[in-house]
């Protein structure tokens, strides 16, 4: 059996000292939340179909490309040209830079034409993005309906909150059950139909609890062009790009606190 | 010597069953029908230019539009394309549905649709269909009324349409396994010049297991039933009771609660 460390020692007197906090927050709101909103020195991963890194909307943020692909019967990630299969990670890799314009961004291609969606890959890249990224905070507008993946996924959306990753994960526009999208460790994302991309709403009633801006979304497509799209695949990158100069400005909190922080300043806060 | 008499009544029902497989060809299965008539819904209530639904086309990674109706539908049918590209390839490789307005922008988007179908959309609804062991096609929207501006309930409404569509298809496949499943029967006793009544079991059951490979566990279940029929008359009503249970589960949507 691993070794386990004392759970309780973290706590203990003479180790108290070194659970350095930051103060009591005083009030929330988004100026303070946001900082600068740059979003400088952080990175975004984004686990999608490639991201284009010459387009305008991306800014020459994108720092690093990689593929899932098939090496006999596993799945390796490998180097691979900084480009998209559908538009569709360029999109949200846009929607990113718009909210967090300083921060770098690492495209994770999980789509191609040897793996036709499959769950093996999704769940590569996921790992991937969480141990070898650099990334803060990863964006899955993707998501998996396989039952077969469900504990994989889950131990992976655990792995990425005990690491200081922030998942954030869009739900699926059909009300199917798809993973990692209704884990707690994550935060969870639909499209609302505010016409506003500084608008989000927290909803208190799990596992779906945030909404941002997902219908006609005017993003980023391929070969530099621009599209107007829907679903929630759009809205999750809004919510990753303020989750981005969240961290960016407060660089020692952790998931769950800026999961709380953008409840505190969402549009229906009190 | 004249030849067995049950040989040449399982030549006769291999002839029936060869009839009966032609016959479904010619004429499409009951499940295409209601495909269509889904399509023409859809058409009706989105009152849209097209709407078409394509399916994975065999062994190549590639999508085929199996029907379409709507004024811009009519020349879709047959049509391909690579199931892992564009908007359409997106929505069947990952399960999320999309939908895009002013596809004119993309020119790339353009020039291949318009070689293909003569028929260049400004908006696109997409909605995969979702079968129990993933995607097995796409639902496709073409040009709804107004100014292809998306609501909140377009991609819903859109979905229980893709749902009606998959209903349809696993029953086309049921009809077309069926008739699969008596040819490959016949063939193992054919063969097999001591069948019995064991050995037709077992060939059925082994046939059965063959078609499972891309039905999930239909026909494995379908195979317990039939050899349930022959239990008691009490196990049979549980049997029965068990499978509209399930039934009934079935045709609920889908739960949002966990599930393993």
């Amino acid at each position: 059996m691993t070794e386990l460390p004392a759970w309780g020692e973290a706590f203990a007197a003479g180790a108290r000292d070194s659970l350095e906090r930051h103060g009591p927050w005083g009030p929330v709101d988004r100026a303070w939340a946001f900082g600068d909103g740059s979003g400088r020195g952080l990175r975004v991963a984004i686990v999608d179909s490639g991201v284009e890194a010459g387009h305008p909307a991306v800014g020459g943020h994108l720092v690093e490309s990689v593929a899932v692909e098939r090496r006999g019967e596993v799945w390796e990630v490998v180097s691979t040209s900084p480009a998209d299969v559908v538009g569709h990670g360029t999109a949200c890799a846009g929607i990113i830079h718009a909210l967090a314009p300083e921060a770098d961004l690492v495209s994770i291609r999980v789509l191609g034409a040897d793996n036709r969606g499959n769950g093996g890959a999704f769940a590569t890249g996921l790992l991937w993005a969480i141990e070898a990224s650099g990334a803060s905070v990863v964006n899955l507008s993707l998501s998996s309906r396989s039952d077969a993946l469900f504990g994989p996924l889950h131990e992976l959306a655990d792995e990425a909150y005990f690491r200081n990753v922030l998942l954030v994960s869009a739900a699926n526009n059909v009300s199917v059950a798809s993973y990692p999208s209704l884990y707690a460790a994550v935060v969870s994302v639909a499209a609302h139909d505010v016409p506003s991309a500084a608008t989000w709403f927290y909803n208190p009633r799990p596992p779906v609890e945030f909404g941002a801006y997902g219908l006609n979304v005017d993003v980023a497509w391929l070969g530099g062009m621009r599209m107007v799209v829907t679903g929630n695949s759009f809205a999750a990158p809004h919510i990753a790009g303020y989750a981005a100069r969240i961290r960016a400005a407060h660089p020692d909190i952790t998931p769950f606190e800026v999961k709380a922080i953008l409840a505190a300043t969402a549009d229906n806060a009190r | 010597m004249s030849e067995p008499r049950e040989a040449v009544v399982l030549h006769a029902l291999e002839e029936v069953a060869a009839r009966a497989a032609a016959a479904g060809r010619l004429e499409p299965p009951a499940g295409e029908a209601v495909l269509r008539s889904v399509v023409e819904a859809a058409v009706a209530l989105f009152d849209a230019q097209a709407v078409s639904i394509a399916l994975p086309d065999g062994e190549a990674d590639r999508l085929v539009i199996r029907v379409a109706a709507g004024p811009a539908g009519q020349g879709a049918v047959g049509l391909s394309f690579n199931a892992s590209e564009g908007i359409a390839g997106y929505v069947y490789t990952t399960g999320q549905p999309l939908a895009v307005a002013d596809v004119a922008t993309d020119p790339r988007f353009d020039r291949r649709t318009a070689e293909t179908t003569g028929y260049v959309p400004r908006s696109i609804l997409a909605v995969p269909l979702l079968g129990e062991e993933g995607t097995i096609g796409v639902l496709e929207v073409l040009d709804r009324r107004g100014d292809g501006a998306t609501g909140l309930r377009d991609l819903d409404v859109a979905s229980l349409f893709a749902r009606q569509a998959v209903v349809a298809l696993r029953a086309s496949h049921i009809e077309r396994d069926a008739a699969e499943l008596l040819r490959l029967t016949l063939a193992r006793l054919a063969a097999d010049p001591d069948a019995d009544r064991a050995s037709i079991d077992d060939a059925v059951a082994a046939v059965a297991a063959g078609l499972d490979e891309d039905d999930g566990r239909l026909w494995a279940l379908a195979d317990a039933v039939a050899r349930a029929r022959r239990a008691a008359p009490d196990q049979v009503a549980l049997v029965i009771e068990i499978l509209d249970a399930l039934a009934r589960r079935g045709s609920r949507p889908a739960p949002r609660s966990f599930r393993r």
